[in-house]
């Protein structure tokens, strides 16, 4: 895969890839500044100044942004993350100096007032309300797990925001808030699709090019003390009307050996009906219909984080099953791996199955997938080509790295375990449902 | 206001957005189509680079298909139909598919069941084999329903538990009232009640090659028409689907279903408009992206934008077979539920009093027809969700070549004119899941 990648003077990490299967391009901006590292007493703060970015910038009132996108026949989004906020945009390939050009007038600053920043309180307090508040399992378990599992503030707090702090939130705080984080050299820029990447050059240089660098902030520690007691917590949740269960291990250190290896045993486990947990739970105990999750599941994958992360599964269960018998099943499965070196067809199995997953990523969306994982290498590891050896790298994975891994990783008492327990009988739904 | 803001920040004249050159053409992946003896229709398209494969067979088999007191029925068997056939267990099923990249899936729709999945292409051959042996030669184990059953109990338990499911539940009931399309779930006693016979007659009367057409989309690798009619053409041909046409009811009601306490109200709304078939049906399109249907459309822009009223506004053209209705779905806060429906309104009757400028509509145009592109690029699933749209709502493939053409063509009045025609309040269903106490005194006006 053609990837071209250098930086401007200003820091900006540019990532071309062209490809010309379909006439479309794949702008995407993204910020080295994720909701971990958020003010502490703004709990939520990264993802409402996320909104913020769609509120006005020199030359672009509000929602022209979004008007301009979608006039031009394309889509558009931003989103926040545990290490990074980015912003996309999807356009017919003749448009990409038009994409580029609103993305280095909203990099160069906001021009935003109380006004947008009230409707936006507004609209991300609602936000919440229909993901989280107003909804059966609605932090269950991407919100909720690593509020347990975690114990470093930055790792462990809620990051969609209590609802109290992000109505607090101040214009002079949205405004300091880009000064420190929204600058080029703490940012990367990837284009993916049909362009030639000279002209790419030379419109990058031109719009991006006169924005001045920052003095970034020291990133503060992210670091996760080593867990060796199991810890179990439960939730009651009124809008329920069936227990769930979800448990997670913490991840190996970014690409080590472990960590490629832990890519695998969450294809082995988890990933498929073929899977081993699918296999013991669903079908041999008939405990759950499914059960799913992954590493960094719902928010990204296992390539786009920099930080403590955890692999997590989760599955929804009838009163009548004890915690305790899946768990006990779930030590069953993962006792297998630690006693002796994986089966190799297992193992190569696993490794099919991440290969085709790899492809999806670098297909996903016209492309946005690859400029994803680009974005994020260029910005964790400054090389986004690290995108054409990650199948060699879980390919060097053995069957003794397996068991190894499997365990440390996945000890018992590196466990964390999120029980929800459905509300009392007079909540709404239970109404709804009627005699049995 | 914003613009004086504007200015004291950054001073000067507005620069305006490049344009970039005049786009490149675009040419639709052409299919290549062919019909098997036993009347298995079969469409392969080659697309892309990415060494990845969809196969997706669609049977007319679904709730249409499905008597008042089999409602699931045909969820059951979709989940039986994974469980194995007659020479291979599920594991070994669902362990094949994972040694090609892929999962073998089943769904069952309101019109369809759709089966099938996405594999890498060198096993493209392979997984026809494997699909056809699901299709053809289900086992239909009887000692896996118990627990497929309780599965289903469970997942009927949860989604009850969903107001925006709850919302759409009654919408559709009250759209449907005497037909398939109008039962969302079944009652818990009738899915306790299905026994093995049950679903394996479904199965019986719904699957078979003649209801049937094959999808294949993306980097082709190997000859896949021979393995298509290899591992086909033993399928028995079976009769043709029986056809059930419904007609929506189209008349003002307001019902509210009551969640004490709830943080927000689930609005949805609307009516049944013209069919796919309908020469208005693309105009529709063009005015429901204009009015709700985008991020940039007017009523978004009003109770989003303006007014902070929710995260989630959207509207769409809803198809089933040989039908298509309108729906405008908004999660809002409870205080403003009121306030949200009159806005909501006052864009519908806007729209329907005075046309948009030439400026708003030729914007929502370019949309469409960018979005087209994206549609039929975006992925091999994406290229097969557009042709099966034409081919099962019996329309000619150049409904897909023409389309831009005619998005293109569409005045201002024509907008006014669809929305004036569909768009009709006093004809609207309107459902609110809420908190009654709190919603009562606000919702009064739309009695």
């Amino acid at each position: 895969m053609p990837i071209t990648y250098y930086k401007l003077p200003n820091g900006l990490r540019v990532i071309l890839s062209p490809d010309s299967t379909a006439p479309t391009v794949v702008t995407a901006v993204y910020y080295r500044i994720g909701f971990r590292v958020e003010p502490k007493d703004r709990t939520g703060f990264a993802h409402l100044f996320e909104h913020m970015m769609f509120q006005g910038s020199q030359n672009l009132g509000k929602m022209e942004f979004i008007r301009l996108v979608q006039e031009n026949g394309g889509v558009l989004n931003g989103s926040t993350r545990f290490d990074f906020t980015n912003y996309f945009e999807l356009l017919p390939s003749n448009k990409l100096e038009t994409a580029l050009w609103a993305e280095a007038d909203r990099m160069k600053g906001l021009a935003i007032t109380e006004e947008n920043l009230k409707n936006q309180q507004g609209v991300v307090g609602n936000e919440v309300k229909v993901n989280v508040l107003n909804q059966p399992y609605g932090g269950f378990p991407w919100l909720w797990m690593p509020q347990y599992a975690n114990s470093n503030w930055y790792n462990s707090h809620n990051f969609y925001g209590d609802l109290k702090d992000i109505e607090a939130a101040k214009l002079d705080e949205v405004q300091a808030f880009f000064k420190t984080y929204y600058a080029p050299n703490n940012a990367a820029l990837a284009v993916v699709g049909d362009f030639d990447p000279e002209q790419a050059k030379t419109m990058i240089a031109k719009y991006f090019g006169g924005i001045p660098s920052a003095k970034l902030p020291p990133t503060p520690d992210l670091t996760e003390p080593r867990q060796d007691k199991e810890k179990t917590a439960s939730r009651k949740d009124p809008l329920a009307n069936r227990p769930a269960l979800a448990f997670a291990y913490h991840m190996p250190p970014r690409k080590s050996p472990e960590y490629y290896a832990m890519g695998l045993l969450d294809q082995m486990l988890l990933q498929g009906n073929d899977s081993l947990l699918y296999q013991e739970l669903v079908k041999k105990h008939g405990f759950t219909g499914d059960v799913s999750g992954g590493i960094n599941s719902d928010l990204g994958d296992m390539f786009d984080y920099d930080g403590p992360m955890l692999w997590t599964a989760s599955l929804f269960h009838d009163a009548g099953v004890k915690p305790e018998q899946i768990l006990s099943a779930v030590d069953t499965v993962v006792e297998g791996l630690q006693a002796k070196p994986v089966d190799q067809g297992l193992l190569d199995r696993s490794v099919t199955k991440m290969r085709s997953s790899l492809y999806d990523s670098m297909a996903q969306f016209g492309g946005f997938g690859r400029a994803n994982l680009m974005a994020c290498f260029a910005l964790f590891d400054d090389d986004p080509t690290r995108i054409n050896s990650l199948e060699a790298d879980f390919r060097k994975v053995t069957p003794q790295v397996v068991e190894r891994t499997a365990r440390e990783y996945l000890r018992k008492t590196a466990r964390t375990v999120l029980l929800i327990e459905p509300g009392a009988a007079a909540s709404p739904a239970a109404a709804q449902e009627g005699p049995k | 206001m914003l613009f004086a803001m504007a200015s004291t920040i950054f001073g000067g004249p507005k620069e305006t957005p490049p344009q970039g050159p005049p786009p490149k053409p675009f040419k639709l992946p052409a299919p290549e189509d062919f019909t098997l003896p036993n009347g298995m229709q079969v469409t392969i398209v080659p697309y892309g680079i990415v060494p990845k494969l969809a196969v997706r067979a669609f049977v007319e088999a679904g709730a249409i298909d499905e008597s008042g007191g089999q409602v699931w029925l045909s969820k059951l068997t979709a989940s039986l139909m994974k469980e194995g056939t007659t020479t291979r267990s599920g594991e070994q099923v669902a362990r094949e598919a994972a040694e090609m990249g892929g999962q073998l899936e089943v769904e069952a729709g309101s019109d369809f069941t759709s089966a099938g999945g996405v594999v890498l292409s060198d096993f493209g051959p392979k997984f026809i084999t494997l699909l056809a042996d699901v299709l053809a030669n289900p086992a239909l184990p009887a000692a896996e329903l118990p627990r497929l059953k309780a599965d289903l109990v469970r997942d009927l338990a949860i989604d009850r538990t969903e107001p925006q499911t709850l919302a759409r539940e009654r919408f559709l009931k009250t759209l449907f009232p005497d037909h398939p399309y109008g039962r969302t779930f079944p009652a818990e006693s009738d899915l306790q009640g299905y026994a093995i016979g049950d679903a394996q007659a479904f199965y019986r009367n719904n699957f078979a090659a003649g209801r049937t057409h094959l999808y294949v989309a993306g980097k082709l690798e190997g000859d896949l028409r021979r393995a298509i009619q290899d591992a086909f053409s033993g399928w028995a041909q079976g009769s043709a689907a029986p056809d059930l046409p419904a007609s929506p009811v189209k008349e003002r009601s307001l019902q509210v279903i009551d969640r004490p306490g709830a943080a927000q109200s689930n609005l949805y709304m609307g009516l049944p408009v013209a069919a796919p078939a309908s020469q208005d049906y693309i105009t529709l399109g063009v005015m429901d992206s204009l009015l709700g249907g985008s991020f940039a459309s007017r009523i978004t822009s009003n109770i989003r934008e303006q007014k902070g009223y929710t995260y989630s506004p959207n509207s769409q053209v809803s198809t089933r077979r040989r039908l298509a209705f309108w729906v405008q779905v908004a999660d809002v806060t409870t205080a403003v539920t009121g306030p949200s429906l009159k806005e909501i309104f006052y864009e519908i009757d806007r729209l329907r009093k005075e046309p948009p400028s030439a400026k708003e509509l030729t914007g929502i145009q370019n949309y469409l027809a960018g979005l087209f592109v994206l549609r039929n690029t975006i992925s091999p699933d994406a290229i097969i969700n557009q042709l099966h749209f034409v081919d099962s709502q019996g329309l000619d493939r150049s409904y897909l070549s023409t389309y831009v053409q005619k998005v293109m063509a569409v005045e201002p009045a024509d907008i006014q004119r669809v929305t004036e025609t569909y768009i009709t309040p006093s004809k609207m269903t309107i459902v609110v899941v809420g908190d009654k106490a709190k919603i009562a005194e606000q919702l009064t006006p739309y009695q």
